[in-house]
């Protein structure tokens, strides 16, 4: 499974991201004013000039044709450019370099959909970054922010050999995991379900109604995970991927528990399923150090901004009341209580307490309006202690009948089938476990992975062109090695399918397409 | 179209152009290129940097030593100066000199730039003169294609006046020389529904600005094939001027090829050819091929590089001297580069012409003579002084296609159309070669054939229309349109469908694929690529999958049986 990985990685990739906002740097002289982050940030600034210089060369150039939709991606012989425009003005690009001449092993919209990622979870601790940049136009509070957050996600993506943890040593030869081909089974941005029966779900549904009274009258929501699959949530679906993305990074079982294997594909860390890309930086030259801002001075200890490093690893743990506690948000002002993490939703606007509670592989997320708690810490902690005396009964037996139901991190295969399922309207996906996955050929993987920018091309086309009906297809192609890589859509639906070991005819993969539609996607994908 | 006389010796060349005027029909057209890279010098100082038709009294020689001048840059390079201005010189030595009245009657046809007269045919040449970056139905036209060169300055483009475009020339440059000296090169650049694809030959800078959801791989091929059509008109020696003058401007020696190269962009709409880099043959039964084909091959035993008989743009037959091989996408640039330039319509000529594939550093000469609106000849050599050679093998070869009757045949073949639909015969099949591709008891002249269109649905299991890619003959077979797929952007929608699939199946680093299967809300599309062929079918979108397959089997089985009518079997030149 590594043969093909090794081979992808070569000491020379590399790559860059960058972060800049297109009103600033206006004059002569002052273009690297625009630029509001930088990896890597030692990277001297003529060649980081050079890349913004390019890309909004070509935002400029492309809005001639296409006001409406700007530069997504450049692609040059050795370098891929992938753009998100994250606010207005405000563009990130990566820049990520191929190895050899090879067409490209990843896929756009998925490294796009980890630019978005970065972006949302920013805006979910810190707000936008425009407001941050309005807050101080001189841009040191936004780049002091973003240089932390983006390198604790970075780290967060990066390969940890189990012999190395020093922090230290994290930017210095070590490599960053982005979605390869080896992933096109799996759906950045959407979250995975844990399938229950009826009467689980009626136990967890009265959990959420306790977890709701016990707030009391506040409109407070709430997020539960099994270990890392999401069994209910009361939040809108973009709020949910952002919460169920940070809590499968940094609070559930295994992510507390560093260096135990998961078989989710937000612990990158751990998959070694992505492309290795080494990210050759040295330690940032003092210049860079200064206009970015080192990211590893300790919150209290920075005396200019005070900014807080939600993404920091290893900073989590469960405290004696089963609550998980951090000192990530420092501690209250004049007193040793960690201060209570606090998060802004996307739908409302409103700026929420996060308070997150363990129970073995149950994890419970309580969204408590900032606004509604007068005392501060003191009120937080009344909630929680409230929770605890009139749910922790029924957490004890949802944790109990979800465990017992449990089918293991196999739970979802397939026999015989590779698939990924996306329920679009919903942000939900549901795949075969990357072991599995892993199991695959190359070619095969490959094939997918191709099929997978096709499909992607055709979806977002048929969005531009505001087609009302939503896009119908099917897909089926018999790839050079003979298996079988498939694609339905349907109703905002998705399947995308490999069979290795099928039987030459179309009409053979039809059918295993049309039994595995029948029986787990309630025939949504069968044709009659 | 017997009625080209000889050039008669009075008609001697001269270094005036367009002066003599008064001959009404002038019975030869000549053209002799540029031929080294001195005659593209538009070097001011250059010493006869520029002449008008030929003051040389050698015969034009496929060698870097010809003498051969076209006009140059001296003069102001005016919209109207054309390329070919100066190429009607003469082979003096054999009595034989461009009429110059003729070049002049040719500027008016092929140089659209200023031109308000429509153009002669239904291929547009310039569109849009008026237009530049600026305006808004410029930025909104769907397809740009640009050539321009590594300085900046603009070549070709298919929209807009070039020399307003200089500044818009200048902007494509600087991204592709910008990413240059990143030690890198630009391929794609993807905004929303539109794609930029840059392609850098050498000194020249191709870039395709599209919203048309063709794939990449598609418009990269249309660029390489724009490339390719002005080394057909110029060589690639083209490079040495470059070289020698980096802000060398091009545009005066492709004046009046505008035709061209509109006529080969709209060709991207249409014919399979450009894709499928193969070429496809005219209907015709086994006897007619192999008679038209016995001559040519005598012409080619007789010192003829190539003798390829054409019917618009489907081959009749074709002949190759020994381990001479022509490739699809030099046939698809030549029959281009004859079928767009009205004048070889009107009367016998000779023209210098660059295979690229073949030999892009050299000319080749072609002699090209019209039978009649559909059917002409095409003889190719490497001797520039082949002309009356070429002539009198024309009449050689007119001779035994008027004796049998293969220009009739061909006329009646036209009538009769190609492979429909609705005519796929059952299995198991019944072939036979006396009737019309193999479909027996139907004469061509039977009310079953000549029943009205648009009044079927297509062929069985919902087909409605087919191509098949011998991949052994470079050949393709297309099925002729039928209902419901009549109008002209139904046939594009299809055409562009076709493109996408193959470059579905195509691809570089991982293709071929075998088979594929594609639904969607137009089409059901089905294509198999074996080691022998390829085949493209198009159904109804809701067409049955299992029936879809056995019709697509049905039509492989009619191709086999019917091959020896629709492709040009034996000797196969086209092995490159």
């Amino acid at each position: 499974m590594r043969m093909g990985l090794s081979s992808a990685a070569t000491e020379n990739e590399c790559v860059e991201l960058c972060i800049f906002d297109l009103r600033r740097g206006q004059h002569e002289g002052q273009e690297l004013d625009k630029i509001l982050f930088f990896f890597p940030a030692g990277l001297p600034f003529s060649k980081q000039l050079s890349v913004v210089g390019l890309s909004e060369g070509l935002i400029t150039f492309t809005r001639i044709f296409s006001p409406e939709a700007a530069c997504e991606v450049i692609e040059a012989e050795r370098h891929s450019h992938i753009f998100y425009e994250a606010e207005p003005d405000i563009w990130m690009v990566m820049v990520v370099e191929k190895s050899n001449d090879s067409e490209p092993i990843w896929r756009d919209d998925a490294l796009r959909k980890v630019l978005k990622e970065i972006h949302s979870l920013f805006v979910m601790f810190h707000g936008t970054i425009r407001a941050l940049l309005e807050k101080e136009p001189g841009g040191g509070l936004i780049r002091r922010h973003l240089y932390s957050f983006v390198m604790d996600y970075l780290r967060a993506c990066k390969k940890r050999p189990p012999w190395n943890n020093c922090c230290c040593d994290y930017l210095v030869g070590k490599k960053l995991l982005l979605p390869s081909f080896r992933d096109c089974l799996k759906e950045q941005g959407t979250v995975q379900m844990l399938t229950i029966g009826r009467e689980a779900a009626i136990e967890v549904q009265s959990l959420v109604r306790v977890l709701e009274s016990s707030a009391g009258n506040m409109p407070c929501y709430s997020l539960i995970l099994f270990q890392d699959l999401l069994v209910s949530t009361t939040l809108s679906p973009d709020d949910t991927i952002n919460l169920f993305t940070y809590a499968v990074l940094r609070l559930t079982p295994q992510a507390l528990s560093v260096g135990v294997s998961s078989w989710s594909y937000l612990r990158k860390g751990n998959t070694a399923s992505s492309v290795a890309i080494e990210s050759n930086i040295a330690i940032p030259s003092s210049a860079s150090e200064s206009f970015y801002g080192s990211s590893e001075v300790s919150p209290t200890e920075d005396s200019q901004y005070h900014v807080v490093r939600p993404l920091q690893s290893e900073k989590w743990s469960k405290g004696k009341d089963g609550y998980l506690v951090t000192d990530l948000w420092g501690a209250e002002v004049g007193t040793w209580v960690f201060a209570t993490p606090t998060v802004w939703l996307r739908q409302t606007g409103e700026r929420m307490y996060l308070c997150a509670y363990q129970h073995r592989n149950l994890t419970l997320l309580l969204l408590i309006p900032v606004s509604s708690i007068a005392n501060g810490e003191q009120g937080v902690s009344a909630v929680k202690q409230q929770v605890l005396e009139q749910a922790s009964l029924k957490i004890l037996k949802v944790e109990e009948k979800l465990s017992k139901g449990w089918g293991g991190e196999n739970a979802y295969h397939v026999s015989g089938y590779r698939y990924l399922l996306v329920d679009g309207d919903r942000n939900v996906s549901r795949a075969t476990p990357p072991t599995k996955v892993a199991t695959l050929t190359k070619e095969s993987l490959l094939a997918m992975n191709k099929l997978r920018k096709e499909v992607e091309l055709e979806k977002s086309r048929a969005k531009l062109d505001n087609v009302d009906c939503e896009k119908d297809m099917e897909v089926c192609i018999r790839a050079k090695n003979n298996a079988w890589v498939i694609s339905r859509i349907t109703r905002g639906r998705e399947l995308y399918m490999v069979l290795e070991k099928a039987n030459e005819t179309l009409l053979y993969a039809t059918d295993a397409v049309e039994k595995f539609s029948n029986k787990y996607c309630d025939g949504t994908f069968s044709l009659d | 179209m017997s009625e080209i006389t000889s050039p008669s010796p009075e008609i001697q060349s001269n270094s005036s152009s367009a002066s003599s005027d008064n001959d009404p029909d002038p019975p030869i057209h000549l053209r002799l290129p540029p031929l080294s890279y001195s005659l593209f010098d538009a070097e001011p100082s250059e010493p006869n940097g520029v002449v008008h038709g030929s003051a040389s009294s050698e015969p034009p020689k496929p060698s870097q030593s010809h003498e051969v001048v076209i006009r140059g840059s001296s003069e102001p390079p005016s919209p109207s100066s054309s390329g070919y201005a100066g190429e009607r010189g003469s082979s003096s030595a054999t009595s034989i000199s461009a009429a110059d009245d003729l070049t002049h009657h040719e500027i008016e046809e092929l140089s659209i730039h200023d031109d308000p007269l429509p153009p002669p045919t239904s291929l547009p040449g310039k569109r849009n003169a008026d237009e530049d970056d600026a305006s808004i139905s410029w930025r909104k036209r769907k397809k740009h294609f640009f050539v321009l060169s590594h300085s900046g300055k603009p070549i070709y483009s298919r929209y807009g006046d070039e020399h307003k475009l200089a500044g818009f020339s200048a902007t494509l440059q600087a991204i592709i020389s910008f990413v240059e000296n990143g030690g890198d090169r630009v391929k794609l650049v993807r905004a929303g529904n539109h794609q930029v694809v840059f392609l850098v030959k050498g000194p020249i800078y191709l870039v395709c600005i599209s919203c048309t959801e063709e794939p990449y791989e598609s418009l990269r091929g249309q660029l390489e094939l724009i490339y390719g059509q002005v080394i057909v008109i110029l060589t690639k020696s083209i490079n040495r001027c470059f070289e020698r003058n980096p802000k060398f401007d091009m545009t005066p020696l492709l004046g009046g090829t505008d035709i061209v190269f509109s006529s080969l962009i709209h060709s991207f709409n249409w014919n399979p050819a450009t894709f499928l880099h193969a070429y496809t043959c005219l209907p015709l039964t086994y006897a007619t091929r192999q008679a038209a084909g016995a001559i040519l091959q005598d012409v080619v035993d007789s010192g003829v590089l190539f003798a390829i008989l054409m019917c618009r743009h489907k081959v009749i037959s074709l002949v190759g001297a020994q381990k001479a091989t022509l490739h699809p996408d030099d046939m698809l640039l030549l029959v281009n580069f004859i079928m767009s330039t009205e004048s070889f319509r009107t009367s016998e000529s000779f023209s210098p012409v660059c295979l690229p594939r073949y030999n892009p550093l050299a000319f080749l000469y072609a002699y090209i003579h019209y039978f009649d609106d559909d059917t002409y000849l095409m003889l190719l050599t490497t001797r520039s002084d082949a002309f009356y050679h070429l002539k009198d093998c024309r009449i050689r070869i007119e001779t035994v296609l008027l004796k049998s009757n293969v220009l009739s045949e061909v006329q009646r073949s036209l009538l009769d159309g190609g492979m429909r639909v609705e005519d796929l015969p059952p299995l198991p099949p019944h072939s036979g070669s006396s009737s019309h591709l193999g479909y027996p008891g139907l004469p061509t002249d039977s009310p079953y054939r000549s029943r009205e269109p648009g009044s079927g649905t297509g062929g069985a299991a919902g087909l409605w229309h087919f191509i098949y890619r011998s991949i052994f003959l470079d050949q393709y077979v297309s099925s002729d349109f039928s209902s419901p797929v009549n109008s002209p952007r139904q046939k594009k929608r299809l055409y562009r469908a076709y493109q996408k699939i193959f470059s579905s199946m195509h691809d570089k680093g991982i293709g071929p694929n075998k088979t594929q299967f594609r639904r969607d809300e137009n089409y059901v599309l089905l294509c198999w690529v074996t080691q022998d062929f390829e085949l493209y079918a198009a159904f109804d979108p809701l067409a049955d999958k299992a029936l879809a397959i056995k019709t697509c089997n049905r039509v492989c089985q009619w191709v086999k049986d019917v091959e020896n009518e629709i492709f040009l079997l034996g000797a196969s030149p086209f092995s490159w």
